[in-house]
């Protein structure tokens, strides 16, 4: 508006190529003023007689831009929203071969699989989380995790209370995510001490500088148990105190509780001790010009373990560990070689009947991985795992060697 | 069995390690803060360096560390520090704790039209203000005039600067107008007479820089106030990198802090870390 007073300069054109908004709006806004000082065009529109003055058409547009404003900030406060809210996911599929377990051909596989099928959804405000997420595969459809999360107000996040179904908070290879692991399974250790790594209870989590701090109430017996609700009043207490100094992290974890159970020798059931305890170190190197180092490890002991709510190893003290090395090279590739040794039952001697090794004898796994990122969103791995059972007497170790190819898409 | 597994098993490995670096070639990504000073590094770099080229790109300081993390640059420019879970998804890639260079200072400067008869606010103010809980220009020594108010996108490292700094972590008014970059901002309060607005003091031209009140005393986010740190919005602009710096990449790093380029950092309007 300010330009009305000198409407006879004429106003540059601009060229095709260039966009509306470099056309300056005052000296739109000045053109229809100028129509009062200079003759009208040949060729401009004749104004009827009666129709809307310039004032009411500028305040009827005035009146629109209001409006487009007020729709704008609607729109906003709807995209907002949707921010608050991320949906995630990932698909593992793979294919597998396992050797005969002997000459005759008995045993081993090769086929096709799908793992994990993963969806994730989670909405996140200053004071609350809502988590969940659901595991489609072949075999059906389940959850996996269903997380209300409280975040401490005047803690900026650092402090949270968490109720559903979740990770125990014990150890490092239990709680990480799948999707971030470089071997397609966890140790042999976790995947029996932690089986499902996954159950319903209220988990307290902080963090303070470096010291990490996660403790929860959990039914005990897992979400593999088979039943949707606990089957006994017993709870179990499940906790990791941990430390993260960037190059270097890890904790110790502790588990007490009990499982309702009932041995051969027993009439009743008894409650007894489910109880772990372990400790993990994480230490991360750039040493190597080809690319990031780290070493990871983890050791964990405990009593009363396996699936079907432990009943499988009732009372049966075990321990295990695993030892981790990765080697990124370049961007886009890893290699890594994972030890791991579990003993199914400390201080018995290992069996044999026959040929075949005790169910409980130790097993040693040795495996290697070759991983290629293809862009940000997808990873494959190529693996070969060499278990090594414990032998005695006439006992063999079984043809048990594994290889894994598979395909991680996520997003 | 055992040896064809294992011969395939080398095989994939071979074919899947191409050397994917791209030599001659440093991708520069985030702060939309820092785009202008790390051009002015790029421009002066590579009239030295004819053989390596640099490239900058805006998009926010949450877009170029989301950037770093999928190996899309090479450095990430940050307005703020990193938050704790993107240096973890960082480490969980690339096995390696991500690296950090200040290379700059800045002072987080609020604007105000230049007829707004305010000239300082106290933290406390500005975050009344960016809570919605002060509408009024009158409340805070002004005309009786609603405050309209601008601020930046969620990627932005000034936002997340502001929401932590002076918001102490609550979230913004939802009358607040979000705009895509600081120079929007500015051009938004130097036509809106009621507007106030938040960016880096290198945009700060024509509208009016909010002294900021700290006790009895106002500071102007000048080179003196944020180097003493008399300015209670000051920060440091930061370069991340996936690991430690190496080849062009630290190159390009050691002339952004050498004399030269950190005479730069002033002609732009930020403040020298040195």
């Amino acid at each position: 508006m300010a330009q009305a007073s000198t409407p006879q300069e004429a106003l540059p054109t601009p060229p095709a190529s260039e966009p509306r908004e470099a056309v300056e709006p005052s000296a739109t806004a000045s053109a229809p003023q100028s129509s009062e000082q200079l003759p009208p065009r040949a060729n401009a529109p004749t104004v009827p007689e009666g129709s809307p003055s310039i004032d009411e058409r500028l305040t009827a547009d005035e009146h629109r831009v209001e409006a487009l404003e007020e729709q704008n900030t609607e729109t906003k406060n709807d995209l907002s929203a949707l921010k608050k809210l991320r949906i995630s996911g990932y698909i593992q599929a793979r294919y597998q071969y396992q050797q005969d377990l002997d000459d005759s051909g008995a045993g081993g596989y090769s086929r096709f699989g799908v793992r994990r099928g993963r969806l994730k959804a989670t909405y996140t405000t200053d004071l609350s989380q809502f988590m969940l997420q659901i595991d489609a595969v072949p075999a059906g459809v389940t959850l996996k995790d269903a997380e209300a999360t409280l975040f401490v107000p005047g803690t900026k996040q650092q402090l949270s209370v968490t109720l559903g179904q979740m990770k125990w908070p014990f150890g490092y290879e239990g709680p990480q995510s799948s999707s971030d692991r470089e071997f397609p399974e966890r140790s042999r250790v976790v995947r029996n001490m932690l089986p499902s790594e996954r159950d319903r209870g209220a988990k307290v989590n902080g963090r303070y500088k470096w010291l990490r701090l996660a403790v929860g109430v959990f039914d005990g017996n897992g979400t593999d148990s088979g039943t949707t609700q606990d089957n006994d009043k017993e709870k179990d207490l499940v906790g990791h105190l941990g430390f993260d100094l960037k190059w270097i992290a890890g904790g110790i974890s502790g588990w007490y509780g009990h499982d309702m159970g009932r041995l051969p020798t027993d009439t009743f059931r008894h409650a007894y001790d489910r109880t772990r305890i372990g400790a993990d170190l994480q230490a991360y190197f750039d040493v190597v010009p080809l690319g990031g180092t780290s070493i990871k490890g983890e050791f964990i002991a405990g009593r009363t373990y396996g699936a079907a709510n432990n009943a499988t190893h009732l009372d049966v003290p075990a321990h295990g560990w695993y030892l981790l090395l990765v080697q990124n090279i370049g961007l886009n590739d890893a290699v890594a070689v994972r030890y791991d040794t579990f003993d199914p039952h400390n201080g018995q001697t290992d069996l044999a009947a026959g040929e075949v090794p005790g169910a409980d004898n130790a097993v040693d796994t040795v495996g290697f991985v070759v991983q290629h990122h293809f862009g940000e969103n997808l990873k494959v791995s190529a693996v070969y795992e060499i278990p090594m059972t414990h032998a005695v007497a006439q006992a063999l170790d079984p043809h048990d060697n594994l290889f894994t190819l598979q395909m991680q898409a996520r997003f | 069995m055992k040896k064809t597994l294992l011969s395939s098993f080398v095989a994939f490995g071979l074919a899947v390690l191409p050397l994917t670096a791209q030599a001659g070639t440093v991708t520069v990504k985030g702060s939309d803060t820092m785009v202008i000073l790390a051009q002015r590094w790029a421009e002066a770099f590579m009239k030295k360096n004819p053989a390596t080229k640099i490239q900058v790109t805006g998009g926010g300081s949450g877009t170029g560390l989301a950037a770093l993390q999928n190996g899309t640059t090479d450095i990430a420019m940050s307005s703020r520090e990193i938050k704790e879970a993107e240096e973890e998804k960082l480490r969980a890639r690339y096995n390696t704790p991500p690296s950090s260079v200040a290379v700059a200072k800045d002072g987080v400067t609020f604007y105000v039209n230049e007829s707004n008869k305010v000239d300082a606010l106290s933290v406390e103010q500005l975050k009344d203000i960016y809570l919605g809980d002060t509408t009024s220009w009158k409340a805070v020594g002004g005309a009786d005039a609603p405050i309209v108010l601008y601020s930046r996108e969620n990627s932005s490292g000034t936002y997340v600067f502001v929401k932590d700094t002076v918001l102490g972590g609550d979230d913004f008014a939802s009358a607040a107008q979000t705009l895509p970059g600081t120079a929007a901002v500015v051009n938004a309060v130097s036509k809106e007479k009621n507007g106030i607005g938040y960016g880096g003091a290198a945009y700060a031209k024509g509208i009016k820089e909010l002294k900021v009140k700290k006790g009895n005393e106002a500071f102007a986010p000048t080179a003196e106030n944020v180097k003493s740190g008399k300015y209670p919005l000051s920060r440091e602009l930061f370069f991340y990198l996936r690991n430690k710096p190496s080849g062009e990449a630290k190159a390009f790093i050691d002339f952004t802090l050498s004399a030269e380029g950190q005479a730069i950092v002033t002609q732009v309007g930020y403040f020298p870390v040195k």
